[in-house]
């Protein structure tokens, strides 16, 4: 198919999407049937399992509108999740997961980082599995996890105690004992973080699924995957936010004349402008690379760049909108609040713009 | 893409062969001559390749795909060649326009010229228009089968070596100012052109003021219809944009880059937290801005290009190479203020920073200044209501 095909599909769905969030209030607030109604849950799980053998191309669609309508729920989680399955060596228990995540049965999210550590895109594995008489146990803690608290399963990443290098997921169900899934609140109230403990978690030996390939270069692909998902947002939050912005300086009057025709505010519209294209094309570029080239070097430069010039650029873009809507737009009721907020989790997570920047320098010496 | 890495190759091993290894040293401080000499040995040498005109369309020249232009800027740029400086507004402004508005008659005439090496100028700016472009006082009247120019033209940029000049001049003073304008080819052989120097920032001299006394146009070098000059001008100004920005943001990631990182490391920068941060936001940067041409170009040749797109480049590209030049001379100390020239025939950024930095204004202010750019994107790009400038 030609790119241009490829931009006709990408925009009806993004048409599709765009109704369907529109209609879900406020931030939107979209049932999870809704959304698996729509094909988005399946998109990228293969067709044998009653997926769309979709990519992450059509998912980051789906990704960017979610930040444009500040949508709830564990959307991004299950995207994570769902690429954490596909890496895995293919098993009944995997593909069954697959199958039922796509109908939207299950909401699998994947734990593959601590989030009170700013050091993402390094990694750092945040449970070990350890062998007992009784078999394996889990132990471990992750904080910050975006949508673990709305998982009905979990993908945790751990240690394989049987290889030193190797890295495994264990799927445990949330009300498994010794797990702990405690909601973290935060002042973005469209996300809901949780920490997850697990305390000596009995596993049963089917939940411990191994990496089909390479597992450092596949948790790199993931990670890379979840820093891209998360510069979706931001744009598609930066996206909104200058459209609401140019759509209020047309009708907003002071002076007699609309705030639009004003060069100080012109100028400032630009330059959201200006940025949100280098964001778009920068997140459109490592979306590119996520679907064709998971846990390549180039890849993880790709989403490094992506996230850390979109997520940046969200603050700054949504930062004007609220000083350009002035009084209103520093009132809870006008909303904009929530976009700042979304914005500023956004930069925090999957890594900060620094340790992106930071993953990017280490190739100059 | 084995195609692209076989050209890549073929162009790589090109460079080796062909660009002097000594030419910047060689190129630092020379007269005019020279420096004009120079020019035009490397552009026929670029044309012996098939490299110095591959955006023209193939019937002229050209007919290179955009994926072979970007790896041949790229090259080019990552074997430190020349920049085809003398020849830039013959290539880009004055063949985009030929190919747009001209003439078959004016295209036979100039395009195959061009390619051999003629010069051209523009002449736009003039004292009283300079953001105001439009506020042009140039006259062409009409007398025969000719029009008789007077006037002034400022910033005209090579005009002391220029064969041609692309001409904007007011043909009907009693229509608003915008719909009076007509496009000329001049031949600056004519009788009645006087070129004047002007030195820059930088101190040097390569924009002049034209003086136009009683200068005779031939009729048939009229571009586009009379009185509609402001709109010719306009429309090849999208496609010259795209694909002058191209080579630009290639050689800004392929040299200017570069050379920042090979600056920082030699002074052990490289550990430094902050000095790392910045190199890699604009590393990050560049690849936003090389990615944001090619998509002009694509869009432009799909005809999907928006009112704005070439203003977004424009801007964004002129305040990421002061920034970035700013951030060389910073890291650079001292000694950028002893590097006194730079070599012509460089690019905008040469590594000698801080001339690197004072000539980064040639961008955020000619072609139309930062700030009219914002207005562009402003009014054409979001349909903001028209301000009172």
């Amino acid at each position: 198919m030609t790119a241009g095909g490829f931009d006709q599909i990408h925009d009806e769905l993004r048409a599709v999407a765009r109704d369907i969030l529109g209609k879900a209030g406020a931030p939107a607030r979209p049932g999870w049937r809704l959304l698996a109604e729509a094909g988005w849950l399946g998109l990228e799980v293969p067709g044998t399992l009653d997926g769309a053998d979709a990519t992450f191309a059509e998912t980051a669609v789906i990704l960017t509108e979610l930040g444009r309508a500040a949508a709830c729920g564990p959307y991004p989680g299950a995207v994570l999740g769902l690429g954490a399955l596909r890496q895995l060596v293919p098993s009944p228990g995997r593909d069954e997961l697959l199958r039922r995540a796509a109908s939207g049965e299950t909401v699998p999210v994947a734990v593959l980082s601590d989030g009170s550590r700013d050091d993402v895109p390094g990694g750092g594995t945040p449970f070990r599995l350890e062998r007992t008489i009784g078999g394996p146990r889990l132990y471990g803690r992750a904080a910050f996890v975006p949508d673990a608290a709305d998982a009905s399963h979990l993908l945790l990443l751990s240690s394989d105690p049987d290889n030193s290098k190797m890295l495994a997921i264990v799927g445990v169900e949330p009300d498994a004992a010794g797990l702990g899934v405690e909601v973290q609140p935060v002042l973005d109230a469209t996300r809901r973080l949780a920490l997850v403990t697990a305390d000596g978690v009995e596993v049963p030996e089917a939940s411990v699924h191994q990496f089909a390939g390479d597992s450092e270069a596949a948790v790199q692909g993931l990670l890379d995957r979840a820093a891209v998902a998360v510069a979706c947002d931001s744009l598609g939050v930066s996206e909104a936010m200058l459209d609401a912005t140019v759509a209020y300086a047309k009708v907003r009057e002071q002076f007699g004349h609309p705030i639009g025709s004003f060069q100080a505010v012109q100028h400032a519209c630009a330059d959201m402008l200006v940025r949100v294209s280098v964001a778009r094309e920068l997140v459109d570029a490592a979306v590119r690379a996520v679907a064709a080239a998971p846990g390549h070097p180039e890849t993880a430069v790709a989403a490094s760049m992506a996230k850390a010039y979109a997520s940046a650029a969200a603050v700054d873009v949504v930062g004007k909108a609220m000083q350009l809507h002035g009084g209103i737009g520093y009132t809870w009721e006008g909303g904009i609040h929530a976009y700042l907020k979304r914005a500023a989790l956004n930069r925090s997570l999957s890594g900060s713009p620094a340790a992106h920047r930071r993953r990017l320098a280490a190739r100059y010496r | 893409m084995e195609d692209l890495d076989e050209f890549r190759a073929t162009v790589r091993d090109w460079c080796r062969a062909h660009v002097p290894a000594d030419w910047r040293r060689a190129q630092t401080g020379v007269p005019d001559e020279d420096y004009v000499a120079f020019q035009q040995w490397w552009f026929a040498e670029l044309r012996g390749a098939g490299y110095a005109v591959p955006h023209w369309p193939a019937r002229w020249g050209g007919g290179m795909p955009l994926a072979r232009q970007v790896v041949l800027y790229q090259e080019l740029a990552a074997h430190d060649a020349p920049r085809l400086v003398l020849a830039f507004v013959a290539i880009h402004h004055a063949a985009s326009t030929l190919l747009a508005a001209g003439t078959d008659e004016q295209r036979q005439r100039h395009l195959p010229a061009i390619l051999g090496g003629e010069i051209w100028v523009q002449g736009f700016s003039e004292p009283e228009a300079g953001s105001d472009l439009a506020a042009l006082r140039t006259t062409a009247v009409r007398d025969g089968d000719r029009y008789v120019v007077n006037g002034q033209k400022l910033w005209a940029s090579g005009a002391l070596h220029a064969d041609w000049c692309l001409l904007l001049a007011r043909t009907d003073p009693a229509a608003p100012k915008r719909r009076g304008i007509s496009y000329f080819l001049l031949d600056m052989r004519t009788p009645g052109i006087d070129v004047r120097p002007i030195k820059n920032a930088v101190g040097e001299s390569h924009f002049c003021e034209i003086f136009l006394n009683d200068v005779a146009i031939p009729a048939a070098s009229l571009v586009g219809p009379e009185n509609e000059g402001w709109r010719v001008a306009q429309e090849t100004l999208g496609a010259e944009r795209g694909l002058t920005m191209l080579e630009l943001a290639e050689r800004l990631g392929n040299a200017g880059f570069r050379w920042l990182v090979e600056a920082c490391s030699r002074l052990g920068l490289l550990d430094d937290s902050l000095v790392a941060d910045r190199l890699a936001g604009f590393e990050t940067e560049i690849t936003g801005l090389r990615a944001l041409c090619r998509g002009l170009v694509e869009r432009h040749a799909a005809g999907r290009a928006g009112p704005a797109d070439a203003s977004i480049v424009k801007l964004y590209y002129s305040e990421l190479l002061q920034r970035m030049t700013d951030f060389g001379t910073e890291v650079t100390g001292l000694p950028a203020h002893a590097v006194l020239r730079k070599p012509a025939s460089s690019g905008w950024e040469s590594g000698a920073w801080l001339l690197d930095f004072i000539g980064s204004w040639e961008w955020t202010i000619p072609g139309g200044t930062s700030e009219i750019q914002r207005t562009i994107i402003a009014e054409r790009g979001l349909s903001l209501p028209r301000g009172r400038a």
